[in-house]
């Protein structure tokens, strides 16, 4: 089975709350000096298509968009397993919104390969947009389920366990097919074997530029959804503490009930 | 004075076959231990003389136990000066009436050979008690029948060899030998002997005499079969033991190595494989293990039993496989032998190899097969592997923290070399005072007493690493390489040579095991640097602090770097203190639970092992337990919280900042 992961490099997302920081103009997180990882669920992609293919055979490319730094989740998802990886790197890429990215990485994906079955994280844990897996199937023109966590192949389809609120569901798709995935006990990444992060180091990455997928530096912007971020903001969040007086343990609930009230709390 | 040849042929002939034997089983057993890795390199020659004199012959560690110690002595010297008497009756097979020249005949050799018949009577006497009355659960995964025999045979040894002497004095009443003045024990015997007659005498001589050789015979082929193999494996395995620091793992060349750990037998160091063929079975290391005492599966001494025994299951097969180069179906060492969970359950406390007399290094073999399951298998316990990913990705193992690294120092300050250039001292902080909530006040309790006592320091702040102390135990040697270049690479960049940490593990790996990888720097601990403010009068208490206390030392200051006394020089200079020390103090301290990078595992076998320690230090009903590790701090809170207990876990920094 030929299968395509879909990865993005971002910052730590377990950083404390109190170094994150925002560009007021590019309107983006500031990388500073944290530490950049894999984001969490395309980490349980890549751990999915691995378990695939140790079951079926065939081949696992890693794929990302991102700037020369991103080679280094590429050779942590080669060290992890895959048999290649693909930079797609050029400057305008990374002001690129969701459906540029989507489109960007359908065009590579046919470019490189066939491939049966396309995996991506359900989210990023940076932006948390949920739509790019989707708007991939859209372009390539393929079935898409989200948030599955298991996947079964069965006669040339795959059964995806998926989650939903209060259980799961199982769905089948027809191949090549695109799946987004989330997390379960089945699909936590594995901590490389030391010889393979040492192969990974010698193994080959792919390194794509616009022209290559035949973009133009003007057109990009055509490929674009109509969204525009106006801004972001981080949530600022303010403990206070107000004591209620009260002679007798009666007075301070009743006046407590109306402050309570006042607030609108209840 | 004629030679006998018949008996003196029979001797050499029963000699002949009784060494070929021995011989046989030695050579097989030397086959399997060329099995193990590594080369032989023998330094510092002299200390090692040395160290056969003190612990060999002085009993040093074995009189640590003063019991098992002493009945040891008894046994043991009785062997080397009875070793005079064998010597003997190799000249009397030939010669009738020979005696060792120059000494046979000394009175003073006779009374204490006589003696020491005694004495190993009375030392085997106490091993039987020991073993069959007292029965300490030490003994429990030992074969009593392989004690039993070989007690049964030195009892023979002497019983022949006291009644051979006895006889011999009864028979030569007309010219008795020159040594009979000194022979208290024989003389005495021989009284037994008076009614016999000369020919019944003369039987019943030659019945001990034979009694005598011929069990040491026995013994000689019993030898390699069992643990009484350590009487000979004793010398080489002291002479060769571990000199580097007992706190340094050894380093492992991960581009050379063929496995990465250890997952086959033969994957074991050579004097790995030694060490298991001088475990004599005695089980102290088994006693004093904090897992084991808290009813979990790991035991110390079944670590070296069932690596021998494994051994001498397959090494034959081994040696034929490995000239024929086909694979082999054996047991698997990990998972056979050994479960995971016995290997995961190690706190790395160096409690066993404090204990071992044979100077058996038995964290090394457990984190050589935790380094296979983690390299080679990725197999870890699922939280165990959170922490290794956490250090990968971001450089420490506390996976969540809500704490940048140098949030503890905020509005205190204090440099940071980055932007203010080294200073005399680099306040090493590490992961846990940085990190952890609680940790976190030792850190700013250790900067202000520098701030009052006004010594130029600096932190690297987010330019810090973990040490890789966790990464190194939990067996992932790639991911410690990494963390310790980079944080050596740090430290020369900056030129720092003067390293002051709050913790032993970074203290241990930055003193210890950077130095293998070319980081050689000063590095002190904070008890060792505080004694030193203090005896320098660089601080004065202002108060002092009326608690009772006791101190549990951290495994990694104490038993891993031998420094039990600062801490306690601070804590006595707090004035008016009471310190109470707890039955397991010093060397004999019970660990905290956290070692071994065990602080991030899931503790769900038996008792845990920090509740076990916080019981320790309520039975000395002090108020405070001072620590000087931030690992042992949290584990004693967390004990705290769980069983109420009504004393209070403070670091030494803490309770000294306090007092000025």
């Amino acid at each position: 089975m030929e299968i395509v992961v879909c990865l993005k490099q971002i910052v730590d997302p377990e950083i404390p709350a109190s170094e994150f920081r925002l560009d007021p103009v590019t309107k983006r997180q500031i990388r500073g000096s944290h530490a950049l990882v894999i984001s969490t669920y395309d980490e349980n992609a890549l751990e999915v298509a691995l378990q695939l293919k140790e079951k079926q055979g065939g081949k696992v490319t890693a794929v990302t968009i991102g700037e020369e730094q991103a080679t280094e989740a590429l050779r942590k998802a080669l060290a992890m397993g895959a048999d290649s990886a693909v930079l797609i790197s050029d400057p305008p890429l990374l002001e690129a919104d969701d459906l540029g990215k989507a489109r960007v990485l359908a065009r590579a994906i046919r470019k490189l390969t066939t491939p049966d079955l396309i995996l991506c994280g359900c989210e990023s844990a940076d932006w948390v947009s949920r739509i790019v897996g989707p708007f991939l199937a859209e372009e390539l023109g393929l079935p898409c389920v989200t948030f599955g966590t298991r996947i079964e192949p069965r006669d040339g389809k795959i059964v995806v366990r998926r989650i939903v609120e209060d259980g799961y569901h199982l769905v089948e798709a027809a191949l090549p097919a695109v799946v987004t995935i989330a997390s379960d006990e089945t699909n936590t990444p594995r901590l490389p074997k030391v010889r393979d992060i040492m192969a990974a180091v010698k193994k080959p990455i792919t390194l794509l530029r616009m022209a290559d997928l035949g973009i133009e530096p003007g057109s990009l912007k055509e490929m674009e959804g109509r969204i525009v971020l106006q801004d972001v903001a981080i949530p600022v969040r303010e403990a206070r503490c107000e004591f209620i007086e009260g002679d007798t343990p009666e007075e301070q609930a009743e006046r407590l009930v109306l402050r309570l009230k006042e607030l609108k709390v209840i | 004075m004629g030679i006998d040849w018949p008996r003196g042929i029979a001797v050499l002939v029963l000699t002949g076959v009784a060494t070929a034997i021995f011989l046989r089983e030695m050579a097989r057993i030397y086959r399997f231990l060329r099995l193990g890795q590594g080369s032989l390199r023998v330094d510092r020659v002299g200390k090692r003389l040395l160290d056969l004199i003190v612990y060999v012959l002085g009993h040093v560690k074995v009189l640590a136990w003063t019991y098992s110690g002493v009945l040891h002595l008894f046994i043991f010297w009785g062997f080397l000066v009875l070793l005079t008497t064998i010597l003997q009756q190799y000249g009397e097979a030939f010669v009738p009436g020979w005696s060792l020249p120059w000494i046979g005949n000394s009175p003073v050799l006779a009374g204490l050979q006589d003696l020491f018949i005694l004495l190993v009577l009375v030392g085997v006497g106490m091993a039987l008690y020991l073993r069959a009355v007292v029965r300490p659960p030490r003994f429990r995964s030992s074969n009593p029948l392989d004690a039993y025999l070989i007690l049964g045979l030195i009892t023979g040894i002497m019983v022949g060899l006291a009644g051979s002497r006895a006889t011999a004095i009864a028979l030569s009443k007309e010219a008795p030998p020159g040594w009979l003045a000194g022979a208290f024990l024989s003389r005495a015997l021989a009284v037994w002997f008076k009614g016999f007659s000369p020919s019944m005498l003369h039987l019943v001589h030659e019945l001990f005499w034979w009694l005598h050789l011929l069990i040491i015979l026995f013994f000689l082929t019993w030898i390699p079969e069992g643990k009484h193999l350590h009487l000979i494996t004793i010398f080489p395995n002291i002479f060769l033991r571990k000199l580097t620091p007992r706190g340094a793992l050894r380093p492992l060349d991960l581009e050379k190595a063929e496995s990465l750990g250890v997952g086959k037998v033969e994957q074991f160091h050579w004097k790995d494989l030694l060490d298991t063929f001088a475990c004599m079975e005695c089980g102290r290391c088994t006693a004093v293990c904090p897992a084991n005492a808290t009813g979990k599966e790991l035991d110390p001494r079944r670590l070296h039993t069932a690596i021998r025994h494994h051994l001498v299951e397959v090494g034959e097969r081994v040696i034929a496989a490995r000239e024929s180069g086909q694979a082999i179906d054996r047991p698997s060492l990990i998972g056979d032998v050994f479960s995971e969970d016995f290997l995961w359950q190690c706190v790395t406390c160096a409690a066993c190899i404090q204990e071992c007399p044979a100077f058996n290094e038995h964290i090394d073999k457990i984190v050589d097969m935790r380094r296979y399951l983690v390299m080679e298998e990725s197999r870890a316990p699922d939280t165990i592997l959170e922490a290794l990913r956490s250090l990968e990705a971001r450089g420490h193992p506390f996976k969540g923290a809500l704490a940048s690294r140098t949030d503890w120092a905020k509005g205190m300050g204090i440099k940071e070399v980055a932007r203010d250039g080294p200073a005399e001292w680099l306040f090493w902080v590490g992961c846990a005072a940085a990190f952890d909530e609680r940790a976190q006040k030792v850190a700013q309790a250790m900067a202000r007493i520098l701030q009052i006592a006004g010594v130029d320091f600096a932190i690297l702040g987010g330019e810090e690493r973990c040490t890789g102390d966790p990464a190194r135990r939990m067996g992932h040697e790639y991911l410690f390489q990494m963390l310790a270049q980079e944080n050596i690479a740090t430290l020369e960049r900056y030129g720092i040579t003067r390293i002051l940490t709050i913790c032993p593990h970074c203290y241990n790996t930055l003193k210890n095991e950077y130095p293998q990888f070319g980081g050689n720097f000063q590095v002190v601990h904070h008890s060792q640097f505080l004694a030193a403010l203090l005896r320098e009068g660089r601080l004065q208490l202002r108060q002092p602090l009326n608690l009772s206390l006791t101190f549990h030392d951290p495994c990694y200051l104490g038993r891993h770097n031998g420094e039990y006394e600062a801490p306690r020089q601070v804590l006595r200079a707090l004035g008016g203190n009471r310190v109470v020390e707890m039955e397991r103090c010093r060397e004999r301290a019970f660990c905290c639970g956290a070692g071994g990078g065990l602080f991030w595992a899931e503790e769900r076998v038996g008792k845990r092992i920090n509740h076990e320690r916080a019981e320790h230090a309520l039975e000395t009903g002090a108020e405070v337990v001072g620590t000087a590790c931030p690992y042992c701090l949290v584990m004693f809170e967390d004990a705290v919280k769980a069983k109420e207990a009504p004393f209070r876990p403070r670091d030494i920094a803490e309770l000294l900042a306090d007092a000025l």
